[in-house]
């Protein structure tokens, strides 16, 4: 799963950023408060001014894979458009309740012909009225420059243009808000520059889950 | 102070019903005791399993209501009316979901506490949510859940709570249930047990919010709380309404004791059948003492009735009566007594005819005096006066009479004198033919020992006069008596051999009195004493009838005759007496005429006395045949 996660980060970064000559980088590690790597923290790196942007802000995808979303958290930029093909043999009803998007998808089979548009910044939490444990996020930002920590609690942000960014951290269960711990930095060309993290994580409750099919019993 | 019972019988009832009713009352006393330890155990024990599972009842009951509250904070309806965040939408949805389950009260609360929605109160909203303690626990839950007791407006509640995820945590839902009655009944129906949930105030308030007891015991229950004479999960004995309950109070509320459970068990219905115990133990009580009392009647009369027997038997032992025996016929100690008493009283009337028989052949005074010693041959020294009596011409009155007659008459003689005898306290030491020898001093003395033998020669005297009255009336011949006393020391003891001996005094005193007893005759005086018995006996007037020289004797005894008058004659008879005695001195100085002349006229005035007479005759033939001039004036008889 992680290595899924990892590629579809790569690809993200290889596949919808122009390349850039002379490109900084950002590496970020990220712990918890007992100094336990932190998985599916988002980093996002934002330009003063107008960045550039790319055309094509794309189509996006959030499978549902043995009642999980897959990936966990998805961060798209603002104007994307998420598919959410369902690849188990039972259907799944998803929804949110979340301001930046309300929706739903009564309950389907396969990938629904339309996706869904995510057109405002924030947090969407993604869950479904058939399984209580299915629990996804997509976060939507207003940039191209991000990534998410993978089980080592590390990420890194490629192809970075020099200048001054404004970096965000995000994570699920993190008990602060999002802007407090907005760091500003200065980029130089080639240069790789580390942020290390050490966030509060809320504990997160546990949700019954139903046994697996034919597994044992719940 | 004692208790002191006469009676035997009663002493024997009352140690054995006194014995029966310490063992009784000892027995009833440690199972009563033991019963109601046992039940009184039974209860906490029973009450202690009832808390046990009156917890897990409540666990269950809070499984069930969360349950409830999970299925409704999954439910997408609500999730959806929750997301329209109308005030009234979520309200509707609260109170319809609180409707489903059977809650009593539901509330929504945001992630900050404060209240969403509250079915109790709807209008209130937005303000902080009681019951923060609540959310902390299900914050340390892992699924975010918790149950707990809480008093919501004062009364006490069944209060859960659980996230509600859309899908992560977005506000608390929180859903009560009323503690009433009808969860007290369908608890005490599992439980077997009384439950009353009391609360109590920061006021020190007591109040029941549900109960099975009865109206009337709730008072007292409230009461028995607020004397605090209990703690928690310990169990105490309340009396409510007269009965006693083993109660155990269990508080609800973690942290304080707001909202309590008191478990109750009635002690009197757990003792029922131990009290039907106690009365039959009582019946047989009384039984086992009316069984013992009648008992106790039987054993001692079996015991006192031969008691009394004895004790009559021994009355009449006291009242001298040997002859009817005590009949006893049990065979066991008692019996044994009887008989030994029996033995006992042959004994006695064995020895008693032994005593009379020997009271009969010796004095009843010596009888005594052989029965206290040891006898033994032998005696010792003791001044005595012997009396020594005889009838005169005794050979000549047998003549012509039958024996049967002689010995009739003398038995009558004798038993007339010997009375007379005892009566002064003298000893008729033998009766020899018609002669009777009696002792004064001997085995017993007396200060006036002569004086006794006088008073019981002249009793004997008188005696003898009323005898022959009889006589002549019955024309049986009168009888005259002469009597000899001496006083001396002689030998009183036993004498004879070892196997047949006589208690008697020895000595020539004795001799000398038998030998008094015959000169009576001669002088024609009924009694003749000796010098030493006329100065032991100094009271009597005396005569002094001679001095003479006795057959066996060399010394020469004055022998005096005592002379028994009226007191008004008492003058005349010592002026005779003296006149008598100047006679007797010229006769001794051989001054014959003058002798002769003084008897003469003595003879003249008194011619019965035979004294004078014999005087004139001895000067008679001394005139003629006169004695030798150194003559000491000593009349010697050659014969008894």
């Amino acid at each position: 799963m992680t290595v899924q996660r990892l590629l579809v980060a790569l690809a993200t970064l290889t596949c919808f950023l122009p390349p850039q000559v002379l490109a900084a980088n950002v590496q970020v590690k990220v712990v918890d408060h007992n100094g336990e790597p932190l998985e599916h923290a988002v980093i996002s790196l934002t330009y003063s001014g107008s960045a550039a942007r790319a055309n094509n802000i794309g189509q996006r995808a959030i499978d549902q894979i043995d009642k999980e979303f897959v990936p966990h958290v998805l961060v798209v930029e603002k104007g994307a458009s998420v598919f959410f093909p369902n690849k188990d043999d039972i259907r799944h009803h998803v929804y949110s309740f979340s301001k930046p998007k309300e929706f739903e998808l009564p309950l389907y089979k396969g990938t629904p012909a339309k996706p869904v548009v995510f057109d405002k910044t924030g947090v969407v939490k993604l869950g479904c009225n058939i399984h209580d444990w299915m629990l996804g996020y997509i976060y939507v930002v207003d940039t191209p420059y991000f990534a998410v920590t993978d089980d080592t609690g590390g990420a890194v942000v490629t192809n970075l243009p020099a200048g001054n960014v404004i970096a965000h951290l995000w994570h699920p269960r993190m008990k602060a808000a999002r802007d407090t711990n907005a760091k500003k930095i200065t980029l130089t060309p080639t240069q790789t520059a580390s942020l290390d993290y050490q966030i509060k994580v809320r504990k997160e409750f546990r949700v019954r889950r139903a046994p697996r099919a034919g597994g044992r019993k719940y | 102070m004692p208790l002191h019972f006469k009676s035997f019988r009663t002493r024997l009832l009352v140690l054995f019903l006194g014995l029966l009713a310490v063992v009784q009352v000892a027995a009833f006393l440690i199972v009563n005791t033991a019963t109601t330890r046992s039940a009184r155990g039974q209860i906490d024990a029973a009450l202690v399993t009832t808390a046990e599972s009156f917890r897990e009842l409540l666990k269950e009951r809070s499984s069930s209501l969360l349950v409830a509250a999970r299925l409704l904070s999954g439910d997408f309806a609500f999730k959806k009316a929750y997301s329209t965040r109308e005030h009234e939408t979520i309200l509707s949805a609260l109170n319809n979901h609180r409707h489903r389950i059977g809650a009593d009260m539901m509330f929504l609360v945001s992630l900050d506490e404060m209240v969403i929605a509250d079915t109790l109160h709807p209008d209130q909203h937005g303000t902080p949510f009681s019951f923060s303690t609540l959310i902390g626990a299900a914050e340390e839950n892992e699924y975010g859940e918790a149950a707990t007791v809480q008093l919501v407006d004062g009364r006490p509640v069944q209060l859960v709570i659980v996230p509600l995820l859309t899908p992560t945590p977005d506000a608390w839902i929180c859903v009560g249930f009323n503690i009433d009655n009808r969860m007290a009944r369908g608890l005490k129906e599992i439980s077997k047990s009384e439950i009353s949930f009391v609360t109590h105030s920061d006021s020190d308030q007591w109040a029941t919010a549900a109960s099975t007891l009865s109206e009337q015991a709730i008072p007292d229950l409230k009461a028995a709380l607020a004397q605090r004479i209990w703690q928690a999960n310990a169990s105490t004995i309340f009396t409510q309404s007269g009965e006693h309950y083993v109660s155990l109070v269990v508080p609800l509320e973690k942290s304080a004791d707001r909202v309590l459970a008191v478990l109750q068990r009635s002690l009197d219905l757990a003792l029922a059948p131990s009290r039907q115990l106690s009365l039959l133990l009582a019946g047989l009580f009384a039984l086992g003492i009316s069984l013992s009392a009648v008992a106790a009647v039987v054993i001692a009369r079996r015991v006192t009735k031969p008691v009394l027997t004895l004790v009559e038997g021994a009355h009449r032992v006291k009242d001298g009566d040997f002859e009817q025996p005590v009949l006893v016929e049990q065979q066991d100690e008692l019996g044994e007594l009887a008989n030994s008493f029996n033995t006992m009283m042959s004994g006695l009337a064995e020895r008693d005819r032994v005593r009379d028989l020997l009271g009969k052949v010796v004095s009843m005074e010596i009888a005594e005096e052989l029965l206290s010693k040891d006898i033994e041959l032998g005696g010792e020294e003791r001044e005595v006066t012997i009396l020594f009596s005889d009838v005169r011409n005794f050979t000549e009155l047998c003549e012509n009479r039958s024996p049967q007659e002689v010995l009739s008459i003398l038995n009558a003689y004798l038993t007339r004198v010997s009375n007379v005898i005892e009566s002064q306290g003298g000893v008729v030491d033998k009766f020899i033919g018609d002669a009777v020898m009696s002792l004064f001093g001997a085995p017993l003395s007396h200060a006036d020992d002569a004086s006794r033998a006088l008073r019981t020669a002249t009793g004997m005297c008188a005696a003898l006069q009323e005898l022959n009255k009889e006589f002549r009336q019955q024309g049986r011949p009168e009888l005259s008596i002469g009597i000899g006393i001496n006083t001396a020391v002689v030998v009183a003891g036993n004498m004879g051999s070892q196997t047949r001996l006589n208690y008697t005094v020895i000595g020539d005193g004795v001799n000398l009195a038998s030998r008094l007893e015959g000169l009576t005759k001669y002088y024609g005086v009924p009694v003749v004493v000796s010098r030493d018995t006329r100065n032991a006996a100094p009271e009597f007037i005396y005569r002094e009838l001679d001095l003479v020289c006795v057959k066996g004797k060399k010394e020469p005894v004055a022998i005096y005759q005592p002379i028994v008058c009226k007191a008004d004659e008492a003058a005349d008879t010592v002026a005779t007496i003296q006149a008598y005695e100047a006679c007797l001195q010229h006769y001794r100085d051989l001054n014959w005429d003058a002798a002769i002349e003084g008897f003469t006229a003595l003879a003249l005035k008194q011619p019965d006395d035979y004294l004078y007479q014999l005087y004139l005759q001895r000067l008679e033939k001394f005139r003629s045949n006169p004695p030798p001039p150194d003559w000491d004036g000593v009349f010697a008889f050659s014969e008894k």
